[in-house]
């Protein structure tokens, strides 16, 4: 068995990685990443997931429900970190999964993904804890400037962390922004990982979350026909039934935290898409609290010996 | 690790963290205590680090929990238990300090040390200690004291025995709860190592005012430790003093003792015996099955088949089978999964008769509960009533509830269900099995829950060993191989997960002629990920069939997925291909 499926197994069992194994998972990671495109190319099939932010028994509890990666092809569609209990956990399975497997499973940035937001809630803490040093949360988020920012799946589905942006139109501008870099607070980039679809706003309007736009109908239908796309896919908000389609089917929002915060009572879905693009949305339960284990208090002592 | 012999420089660090600003170096340094120990020599271990480690007013109470634990095992590090009393001296300042755990753990190491320090120095050093903490101004060190008194009492003199008793009583009146508390919760292991008579006196007078307290936490804790407490007294003994005290907890107006009494009910009984059993914690215990708060019924309800099992069964169809009865009818959910849990335990206590008249409709109602745990806890012990009723009976009346929930929308429902198959297979026999629930094990196949259908193909293997390779054939083999053609490949990974599990089962002429056919078309799919698994199938039936089919049929398979344009393909049927010649080395 190589290091790194023995790291797998280790993170399949909520088991954070030692520094020097993140370190050199994330070097890995960069040579993966660094090839991908703004606009990543992804195969039917694949299964979309939205946002997870740390809580790992629940992605468990995905894999459970959609299948492990390598048998079923994930596409992740950012905010791995932050609020729950395990993001370092979280992420690092995913990142080494990405290593393993890199045509199997795509990741992409979500607004979490980012310096700035990390260090309000909670992705800094829990590298501060669990390793007694922030050296783990600098290599993830160098990791982090290198995720791509959207997906094409059979140049069909377009999928995005958060939205659209009045900055661009067709996918070649997307695939112009240099990507390499902290979340900015506005312009394109930062637009495709904030912004938000809402029903009553007609055009553009200005997003309560201080970051990105809402955008309405028309700016979809538009953006749809201009690229030739069947719909957009996008996680970012809560949504209490795990999925919702708006604007007449022509965007969808996929959540796959379940219990958000471990509070809010919400299911959670993923899209299941096969090889014909045929849609399945799998809705499913947080993970029972027999299966979680207790978030640990103090840190291992190897991890800073 | 360093040992003995590992340079000084380190050591001399590990000293100066202890004394570092640094939470996390001192932390460290604490957790080598024995490494620095070792480096300096029993001797100086004695004289400076312990002394040290005394004036030590460190205030962060994660250090101070690491040190209270590693000094629980130091006496090999001061030189045996002759020179364990330097040891009391630190353990005796962490047992004052505000933050419990910390409190917990000191009193903890200090009975690992007292209970393997010599008679004479236990008197000379460990009780002194004892009768100071027990007479603290603070009553942090009172609490900690009431932890303490087992390990002195055994080998003091008879005065010395007599003071703490007396000592040990009044904590037992203290004016801090807390302290009363502590003195609660420690009551039953101190009575453990007291004479009987003094037994019988003293300690049952304070067992007696710990019940009377005024605090409902104080008497809870009392409550806890009376089940152990029973079990030192004689049985008449513990009838006459203990069984009214808990017939009266039974009643009392917080629902957090009534609470504690439910969960040691059970224990008591096996202390008292069979008579005051039927005349007092019966009716007591029926009280608590029906009590206003649900906790009570909860944890009422989780005993039921363990009291039924020391009861008569005439006992406990009279007065516990209707509680039961209105338990599985209960408005909480919490209370019918707990009911859930055990009920079908008390099929074998109450017999054939009384479990299909009585028992029987309860699990129908609970199969049909709207609360899937429910469903889950009653599914997940079925197999303990086939032995009672008998597989004609469970089929007629519980099989069509199980069918029903083998379409449960919750899929730990439907897990559960799975996971029961085989053993109904084993017990309804061929004839009983095909009709009604072969279709059921194929549908699972196709669940759009990954979880299930994993299981479902599992299941299909444990039944081809059940009931043998010619019934799979007719029964299982065909319809299986026909999602070959589902248009979504996750369902067709199901297939070939199905065949790798069947085929080591069916052997090798079935494999060669039925399943190897399949897989090999399969090699030919679209999609990448059904490719690799058709690789990683390929590699698992190597030592099903054949070396010529091997070289026949597989080899080239996966020869030609070895050049597949997908990197997962290519890797995976190079596996195999190694796989291939290690059997062919070894051969």
């Amino acid at each position: 068995m190589s290091d790194l499926d023995r790291q797998i197994e280790q993170l399949k069992k909520c088991e954070p990685l030692k520094e020097s194994e993140v370190k050199a998972l994330c070097l890995k990671a960069m040579e993966i990443l660094v090839e991908e495109s703004n606009v990543q190319r992804v195969d039917a099939p694949v299964t979309i997931c939205g946002d997870i932010h740390g809580q790992f028994y629940d992605m468990k509890e995905l894999f459970k429900v959609g299948g492990d990666c390598p048998k079923t092809n994930y596409l992740f569609l950012g905010d791995f970190v932050d609020r729950g209990f395990y993001s370092v956990e979280t992420f690092l399975l995913l990142l080494a999964l990405k290593v393993r497997y890199p045509d199997r499973i795509t990741l992409i940035r979500g607004n979490h993904e980012s310096r700035q937001i990390t260090q309000v809630y909670g992705f800094y803490d829990e590298c501060l804890r669990k390793y007694g040093s922030v050296n783990v949360w600098r290599y993830c988020t160098e990791i982090f400037d290198y995720l791509s920012l959207s997906a094409l799946i059979e140049n069909k589905i377009f999928s995005v962390h958060g939205g659209l942006s009045p900055a661009i139109s067709t996918l070649d501008q997307i695939r112009t922004i240099d990507r390499k870099q902290e979340v900015p607070h506005d312009g394109a980039m930062c637009d495709l990982l904030w912004s938000d679809p809402e029903d009553i706003v007609d055009g553009w309007g200005l997003s309560p979350r201080g970051a990105g736009f809402l955008f309405g109908g028309s700016v979809v239908t538009s953006f749809n026909h201009t690229n030739n796309i069947d719909y957009i896919c996008r996680a970012h908000q809560l949504v209490m039934e795990g999925y919702k389609w708006m604007f007449n089917n022509q965007i969808v929002t996929v959540w796959s935290a379940p219990n958000y915060c471990y509070r809010c009572g919400n299911v959670a879905a993923i899209l299941e898409l096969d090889e014909n693009l045929n849609k399945q949305f799998r809705v499913f339960d947080a993970a029972p609290q027999e299966s979680r284990g207790t978030p640990a208090k103090k840190p291992a002592p190897d991890y800073f010996l | 690790m360093s040992t003995v012999e590992a340079p000084l420089y380190p050591i001399a660090v590990l000293i100066d963290e202890l004394k570092n600003d640094d939470i996390q170096l001192r932390l460290n340094s604490i957790r080598r205590l024995s490494t620095i120990a070792r480096a300096l020599g029993e001797e100086r271990t004695r004289s400076e680090l312990i002394p040290f480690l005394s004036e030590n007013n460190d205030d962060d109470d994660e250090v101070l929990l690491a040190m209270a634990e590693e000094l629980g095992v130091f006496i090999p590090y001061v030189g045996g238990v002759e020179h364990a009393h330097v040891l009391l001296t630190p353990l005796e300042t962490l047992c004052t300090v505000e933050e419990t755990c910390v409190r917990d753990k000191a009193v903890e190491s200090l009975c690992k040390i007292g209970s393997q320090m010599r008679g004479n120095d236990l008197i000379e050093w460990f009780t002194p200690l004892v009768k100071r903490l027990a007479a603290g101004e603070w009553f942090t060190a009172r609490v900690s004291a009431c932890g303490l008194f087992h390990i002195a009492y055994p080998s003091a003199p008879e005065t010395l025995k007599t003071e703490l008793r007396s000592i040990y009583g009044q904590l037992c009146q203290d004016d801090m709860p807390m302290v009363r508390r502590s003195a609660a919760s420690n009551l039953w292991k101190f009575a453990g190592t007291v004479e009987s008579a003094h037994l019988k006196a003293d300690i049952m007078q304070m067992f007696e005012d710990l019940t009377q307290d005024d605090q409902d936490t104080v008497r809870l804790l009392a409550v806890e430790g009376c089940a152990a407490l029973g079990k030192l007294l004689e049985p008449q003994d513990c009838a006459a003093r203990i069984l009214p005290v808990i017939v009266n907890f039974s009643q009392d107006k917080s629902w957090r003792v009534r609470y504690m009494v439910a969960n040691q009910l059970y224990e008591l009984c096996e202390a008292v015996g069979p008579e005051p059993i039927r005349t007092d914690l019966l009716p007591a215990y029926v009280r608590l099955l029906r009590d206003n708060e649900a906790e009570v019924r909860i944890a009422a309800a989780g005993k039921v088949t363990k009291f039924c099992q020391i009861l008569s069964p005439e006992l406990a169809i009279q007065h516990i089978l209707p509680c039961v009865k209105e338990l599985s009818l209960d408005s909480s959910q919490h209370v019918r999964a707990a009911l859930a849990s055990v009920v079908m335990g008390m099929a074998p206590v109450l017999g054939k008769d009384a479990t299909i008249e009585q028992l029987l409709p309860i699990f129908l109602s609970l199969l049909k509960d709207e609360f899937p745990d429910v469903r889950l806890n009653i599914i997940s012990k079925l197999d303990q009533v086939n032995q009672v009723i008998g597989i004609d009976l469970l089929s007629q009346s519980l099989l069509p509830a199980i069918v029903e929930l083998a379409e449960d929308r919750h899929w730990r429902v439907r897990l559960a269900i799975i996971e029961y198959i085989p053993l109904l297979a084993n017990q309804l026999g061929v004839g009983f099995f095909d009709d009604k629930l072969g279709g059921l094990c194929m549908q699972w196949l196709q669940d759009k829950v990954y979880s299930i259908r994993d299981a479902a193909a599992n299941n299909l293997k444990r039944l081809a060993e059940e009931f043998g390779p010619d019934w799979a054939m007719q029964h299982i083999i065909p319809q299986v191989l026909e999602i070959a053609n589902d248009s979504h490949y996750l369902h067709r990974m199901t297939l070939l997960r199905a065949i790798s599990l069947l085929g080591p089962v069916l052997g090798s002429e079935i494999t060669c002629s039925k399943l190897l056919p399949v897989v090999v078309n399969a090699s030919k799919d679209r999609v990448p990920n059904i490719k690799f698994n058709v690789a990683k199938v390929l590699q698992s039936l190597i030592s099903v069939v054949d070396q010529s089919v091997v070289e026949k049929t597989i080899r080239p398979c996966l020869v030609e997925l070895s050049e597949d344009p997908d990197v997962d393909v290519r890797y995976f049927a190079v596996q195999g291909l190694q796989s291939i010649d290690q059997v062919t080395m070894s051969s």
